[in-house]
């Protein structure tokens, strides 16, 4: 960031009118590392972007700001840089929520409030032909390509997102769309020779902010715009070949826009969420690898190596657990290893290969092709290939059986549900956020809490009395939850069952949203939880497959992809 | 179990596959609430306010019982239009307040989260969505919502007129303060006006109207009359009244039961004794079901709530003979329109007429301007002598509780102005 650029950061708002003023305009779309002046002067669940602009000013790297009323967010943070006082020019736009001509009206007396407000900071009279000059039509990827779209997106991890897919992408997303330079100022507004002093008052500048105010209204809209409907023109473009629907936390315009999407776009979706920070962004790398992956199925399949003892391996390096699958060329199961992960993926995964050729009677060098899944997959130097486990699950569920539609992983460290098509290929996939509610190690620690081991765990939700409901989700408010049914002297078993509710809804939910069908495969750890798979399945209202070798899923996918890499 | 826990179970049981049998136990439940407020009130309360309980759960009753006789609307659309044309005003606030208190919240916002809706976006919305997505509230004549108070209000009501596919009709209210933005609302009220003749074939007549504008003057007068007496007075309460007299002084503001509260008010009051314990003045809407918050402030004379922001957003300025620039007025000038800035000085004042000891700042889940406001709310209060709690919470959905932190912070405050 530069403290000379004057920052915006809605498409509603008039760079041009502000480069008329020589004003250097720059969208600020910067994704700090993390919140801690904001958090001092505002609030933690405020929306990530709104923070991210307070992080900016407060560390003093902006110095002149133009807010639009866009959100109840952007509200605030005006008034709390206002009352900070680290800029030197601060100015909101209190643009209308409709297109109308009386909008229209009020948008150009906004236009002529912030030209005389920014004229006399600048102390520069208005300038038409920088103006003029400043129109220039946006410049958009052409031929085949993805699009990010909703909330913002932040620069770092729009160049992830770009860096993981495998078609251009193209950044629609909130303030990205902005269209105002397709077409220039007409000629018959020429104010001349009116320019220079006395231009504020000038019937031809009125004019010509009242055609300006047009076309800043007249864009795609926003979401908050009261008529939206002009937003299909973003996935109606037939050179669309996938989306990427972004939301920020604490931001909620664009899930409703996503909850209808979802329904109609026909077109490969996925849904990220994002706190804008940028290590919020690193944590989505598996969801985008694994989207790239759907959309280019080809390049998981291209033949690399040729065959030699016919063995390939699949390492699956999970937050918990690591595990290798060894499939003969046949592609019969020669061997699988579950071992802990331990401190180290790399060594963890080292280890658990090690152990499965021991058990197979096998060499390092009798593997043809290795493929690596799982969080830590990244980290293993070891493998020919690296494929998201979000991929090599499914590949695994349609291995074992090929009725499966819906696979639900219950990990230690997340949950996903994944749809599938007829022959193994992800058709959509949803992970749960960053929060381990709902995960293995949700049921871990509470576990921990009630001094049991999950296999008591596991069959102590199996019947139960009492119909208790565990009401927070959040697994420090959940501890606390269950630390006051303990004092209460509640069954062991009704406690587990509400945790075990609690967890089935979550997964349930995630079903949903995913559009799941049967057949059902439940795999990852948590699949040995009989107490939890019961209540899961009444919540699904369906059996749920799940296969002795459930845990083994993810490897044995990565173990097929492997075999495939070998003509 | 308690027997607004069983309703809840079976309003979620049903809620699945027989949503017209889970709309039956709510509606036939809250009507045994409504007889039991009849039969025994809560007696600590003074008379004006068990009479307020019966007003709520009456007008909590209509939009199920006639739900083509209602409307919905999102909080501070001005409800005088409707009540000259027969509709109930059907307020997502109101109503997932009380789906909250039946324990039935739970389904309706996971419903609403499956559909993709957002996880942090504000609970009362979200359950009325879920409610409504289960097909538990029945379907309105038409949906009449505004900006003002909350972005959320935007994407909410597009969504529930489309679910209902019913007409909608959105006010446009800008942030600034001033006469042409006074005339730019009272413009869109007129269009309001025969959006609602058209949907209800009734027609709306000037002078009735006036007529109801000036009794929704004398009401907020009455109130703010009420307010000032009971600054030297101890006036039980509990944590629903305060948000009862806020949503009554939106969706009931021109009725004569509204009015007739009011006087019911100043009449008790002058039979109450003097102030005693902590005096609380309250920002944003209160966690009724919070068993920390009750043990601390429900009808206690050591610390009580004496003023709560929701009640008192609109101040008695308007001129009731011009009826749309009276409405006009009360939204443009409504304290939480604009910025965080304009709201916090009006809290200001409305702790200072009550003399409150403190004040908290309620920090409602996904309430993005409540959260923005937070810690300068804190300044200022605080520069003007009125300490103030920052507290986080949510007022319907119980799964963002935290009970225990809820009463620790809410009892050190307490304990700290005490000690004052």
């Amino acid at each position: 960031m530069n403290g000379n650029k004057t920052y915006y950061v809605c498409k509603y708002t008039p760079v041009e009118l502000l480069a008329a003023f020589g004003a250097e305009c720059a969208n600020l779309n910067s994704m700090p590392e993390g919140f801690d002046l904001a958090d001092q002067i505002a609030h933690p669940n405020l929306c990530g972007f709104g923070k991210a602009l307070l992080e900016a000013v407060m560390q003093g790297q902006v110095k002149e700001l133009i807010l639009v009323n866009c959100c109840d967010t952007i509200r605030s943070v005006y008034d709390v840089l206002e009352d900070s006082g680290k800029l030197d020019f601060l100015y909101m736009i209190d643009a209308l929520h409709c297109d109308s001509v009386c909008s229209r009206e009020r948008m150009a007396a906004q236009l002529k409030g912030l030209a005389r407000a920014y004229g006399e900071f600048s102390g520069r009279e208005f300038d038409e032909t920088l103006f003029r000059k400043a129109f220039a039509p946006p410049v958009r990827v052409k031929g085949p390509h993805l699009s990010v779209m909703g909330a913002r997106m932040g620069t770092q991890l729009f160049q992830m997102v770009q860096e993981a897919m495998p078609l251009p992408v193209e950044n629609d997303s909130c303030v990205h769309n902005r269209s105002v330079g397709e077409v220039p100022p007409p000629e018959k507004l020429r104010m001349l020779p009116e320019n220079g002093a006395g231009w504020a008052d000038s019937p031809a500048f009125g004019r010509l902010m009242e055609w300006y105010a047009g076309e800043i209204l007249g864009q795609i809209p926003c979401m908050r715009m009261t008529d939206n409907t002009g937003r299909k023109r973003l996935y109606n473009d037939p050179q669309l070949k996938g989306i990427i629907y972004h939301t920020v936390k604490f931001c909620d315009f664009y899930s409703f826009e996503y909850a209808e999407l979802k329904d109609h776009a026909n077109l490969p979706l996925l849904k990220i969420e994002s706190d804008y920070t940028v290590q919020s962004s690193g944590q989505l790398l598996t969801r985008l690898e694994a989207f790239a992956e759907s959309i280019a199925p080809e390049q998981n399949t291209e033949k690399e190596k040729r065959m030699g003892k016919g063995y390939f391996a699949g390492i699956d390096s999970g937050s918990t657990s690591t595990d290798v699958v060894i499939l003969d060329k046949d592609r019969q199961m020669v061997t699988g290893i579950i071992l802990p992960t331990g401190a180290g993926a790399a060594i963890g995964a080292e280890r658990a290969l090690e152990e499965a050729l021991r058990e197979a009677g096998l060499q390092r060098e009798d593997i043809d092709a290795m493929v690596t899944t799982g969080y830590g997959r990244g980290a293993i130097q070891a493998g020919d290939k690296s494929i998201t486990e979000i991929t090599c699950h499914a590949r695994g569920a349609h291995f074992l059986d090929p009725e499966v539609r819906t696979v639900v992983d219950i990990g230690g460290q997340d949950s996903k549900v994944i749809r599938l098509d007829e022959n193994g290929a992800v058709v959509n996939f949803v992970m749960n956020d960053k929060c381990a509610a709902g995960t293995g190690r949700f049921l871990e620690m509470l576990a921990r809490t009630m001094e049991m081991s999950l296999d008591e765990m596991s069959a102590a939700g199996l019947t139960y009395d009492e119909d208790i409901t565990i009401s927070s989700m959040c697994t420090v408010f959940a501890e606390s939850e269950v630390v006051s049914l303990i004092a209460q002297n509640k069954a062991t078993d009704d406690i587990v069952h509400g945790l075990n509710k609690a967890v089935a809804s979550k997964t349930a939910s995630l079903a949903k949203r995913v559009g799941g069908e049967d057949k059902y495969m439940m795999t990852g750890g948590v699949s040995k939880n009989q107490g939890l798979v019961k209540t899961l399945e009444e919540k699904l209202e369906t059996k749920l497959v799940i296969s002795d070798k459930a845990q083994l899923c993810g490897a044995l996918g990565a173990a097929l992809f492997a075999a495939d890499m070998v003509m | 179990m308690q027997a607004a826990e069983l309703l809840g179970n079976y309003v979620e049981r049903f809620g699945e596959d027989n949503p017209q049998r889970a709309r039956w136990f709510l509606k036939t439940g809250w009507e045994i609430q409504d007889v039991r407020y009849r039969i025994f009130p809560e007696k600590q309360l003074m008379p004006a306010d068990r009479y307020l309980a019966r007003l709520m759960m009456d007008s909590m009753l209509k939009p199920l019982q006639k739900p083509d006789s209602s409307v919905i609307v999102s909080v501070f659309t001005p409800c005088e239009l409707m009540q000259e044309v027969g509709l109930n005003p059907y307020n997502v606030e109101c109503f997932s307040s009380y789906i909250s208190a039946s324990y039935a919240e739970r389904g309706c916002l996971q419903q609403a989260e499956n559909n993709g809706i957002s996880e942090t976006l504000c609970s009362y919305h979200k359950t009325f969505i879920g409610a409504a997505e289960k097909g538990l509230l029945p379907r309105p004549k038409c949906v009449v919502y505004t900006n003002l108070t909350c972005d959320a209000n935007l994407v909410t009501f597009r969504h529930l007129a489309q679910l209902y596919d019913v007409p909608s009709f959105a006010i446009d209210v800008p942030m600034q303060q001033n006469r042409e933005n006074v005339e730019y609302v009272a413009g869109q009220l007129r269009e309001l006006a025969a959006f609602l003749e058209k949907c209800t074939g009734r027609s709306i007549d000037e002078e009735r109207l006036k007529e109801r504008l000036r009794r929704s003057r004398r009401t907020l007068e009455n109130f703010e009359k009420f307010q000032q007496l009971r600054a030297d007075r101890y006036v039980p309460s509990d944590l629903v009244t305060p948000m009862f007299a806020g949503l009554a002084n939106n969706v009931l503001l021109g009725t004569r039961e509204q009015e007739s509260y009011t006087e019911k008010l100043l009449r008790d009051v002058r039979n109450t004794g003097p102030a005693r314990g902590t005096r609380i003045y309250w920002m944003h809407t209160i966690p009724f079901w919070s068993a920390a918050v009750k043990e601390a402030l429900s009808l206690k004379e050591s610390a009580q709530i004496v003023g709560c922001e929701m009640s008192e957003f609109c101040r008695p300025d308007f001129d009731p003979e011009k009826p749309y620039e009276a409405m006009a007025q009360m939204m443009v000038y409504n304290s939480i329109n604009g910025g965080a800035s304009r709201r916090i000085q009006r809290g200001i004042e409305n702790a200072k007429r009550v003399h409150a000891d403190g004040a908290v700042w309620f920090c409602h889940w996904g309430c993005k301007h409540t959260l923005g406001g937070a810690q300068l709310a804190k300044k200022k209060f605080e520069e003007q002598g009125i300490p103030l709690l920052v507290l986080d919470g949510d007022g319907c959905d119980r799964s963002h509780g935290g009970e225990g932190q809820t009463s620790t912070r809410l009892g050190a405050f307490l304990e700290m102005l005490q000690a004052q």
